[in-house]
């Protein structure tokens, strides 16, 4: 019999990562849902799919980035599924949804209400990298493309996100 | 903008935590680039701040449908319990995004040329702050915080380099004792504002923060 890898996942070291790592998943799948109530069924599928496949986990490590990308295909999933309308982020901000509010802090929900205003194609890899850890080469992975287009789209995003925060935006960003 | 600044500020933009070394040999050159760098880093802090969404608006955790999965429903339920520490755990939130800051500047504690009072001056004028540094400062730089420009000091102690933040607009009602993610440290209120000291996996001694204190004037 093989001995089990160090790291490999048994069910009960396995509840207390996903108990670690949902807040986080909770949150990569608002950014990429830009709604709660979606958001919150991708994660439910994302942890019923973990569950059945944590034996494919080899390193705990791992696991954050494992997981993400399981967001990422139940997300797009959902939708294919249900074929749920896409999300307009002028209702949203309408809605004035709860989950961006910040304890008095004006600039921080100011600057997630623009990190809504995205277009899909940057905010994606701006959360996976910034909220997800993810480096440019594993994104470009996850997302079929190259390391280049990525970095652009990354340096696109936070040019963007600079006029919010008060800077001056880098020339000849678009 | 030489072709040089302009490829440093798509790499600094693209993945300012991990910069190619031709990029890192750049800012060594070029003041305004390593602004711009210094800025994405603190943009990057603040980001992260914005992206970390309080969950309290979120179901804590979905119930598992027992029918489909038997055995989700003991990861939700293990999920509710850890969510509930999650959600009830001490809230410091000027004290979380001066370690992100700090932790995303992390180059400033390699510097050890102590800065001359003119350099120091002008960063300082920058952000409209007095402070008579009678210690040696060896790293200072004006950075965006909350929309606003803030002296971010580094001075070289005896435990290793000690983070200075002059918070001019940031009130805080009490002293606020913080340890976080390997940083101690300590939130003072200072009139209007407030100073943060901090240091790595090292208590500050409060004498050392009662001095960088009596040096503040806003």
């Amino acid at each position: 019999m093989n001995p089990r890898p160090r790291g490999t996942t048994a069910g009960a070291p396995f509840a207390r990562l996903l108990e670690m790592l949902r807040p986080d998943l909770v949150r990569f799948a608002f950014w990429l849902a830009r709604d709660r109530a979606v958001a919150e069924d991708v994660v439910q599928e994302t942890l019923i799919r973990a569950w059945k496949s944590r034996e494919e986990l080899k390193d705990q490590a791992a696991a954050r980035p494992w997981l993400f990308t399981i967001i990422r295909r139940e997300h797009a999933r959902l939708y294919e599924r249900k074929r749920l309308p896409t999300v307009d982020v002028e209702t949203v901000e309408a809605l004035g949804d709860p989950a961006l509010a910040s304890d008095g802090d004006a600039g921080l929900e100011d600057l997630r209400r623009a990190i809504m205003q995205l277009p899909d194609e940057y905010r994606e890899p701006l959360v996976m990298q910034v909220l997800g850890g993810f480096t440019t080469g594993e994104i470009a992975a996850d997302l079929g493309l190259t390391q280049a287009a990525v970095l652009t789209r990354l340096f696109r995003a936070r040019n963007r996100l600079r006029v919010i925060y008060g800077l001056e935006p880098a020339e000849n960003a678009e | 903008m030489s072709n040089d600044c302009a490829h440093a500020r798509i790499a600094i933009g693209g993945e300012p935590h991990a910069l190619p070394t031709e990029v890192t040999a750049h800012l060594a050159t070029c003041a305004a680039c390593r602004q711009f760098h210094a800025e994405t880093l603190s943009l990057d802090g603040r980001l992260r701040a914005a992206l970390e969404l309080p969950l309290s608006n979120f179901r804590k955790a979905a119930p598992a449908p027992a029918r489909r999965f038997a055995m989700a429903a003991s990861v939700a339920l293990a999920l509710l319990v850890g969510g509930s520490f999650w959600l009830f755990r001490p809230q410091t939130a000027l004290a979380d995004e001066v370690v992100d800051h700090v932790r995303h500047e992390s180059g400033s504690w390699s510097a050890h040329e102590v800065l001359s009072a003119t350099e120091l001056a002008g960063v300082l004028r920058q952000a409209g702050v007095t402070f008579d540094a009678s210690m040696p400062v060896v790293y200072a730089m004006a950075c965006p915080f909350h929309g606003r420009l803030v002296p971010h000091l580094v001075v070289q102690t005896a435990s290793g380099p000690m983070t200075v933040m002059l918070l001019a607009h940031e009130k805080v009602s009490e002293r606020q004792e913080f340890s976080e993610g390997g940083f101690q440290g300590v939130l003072l209120p200072a009139g209007e504002g407030s100073v943060a000291v901090l240091m790595q996996n090292a208590r500050v001694p409060d004498a050392v923060a009662a001095q960088v204190l009596s040096q503040v004037r806003w």
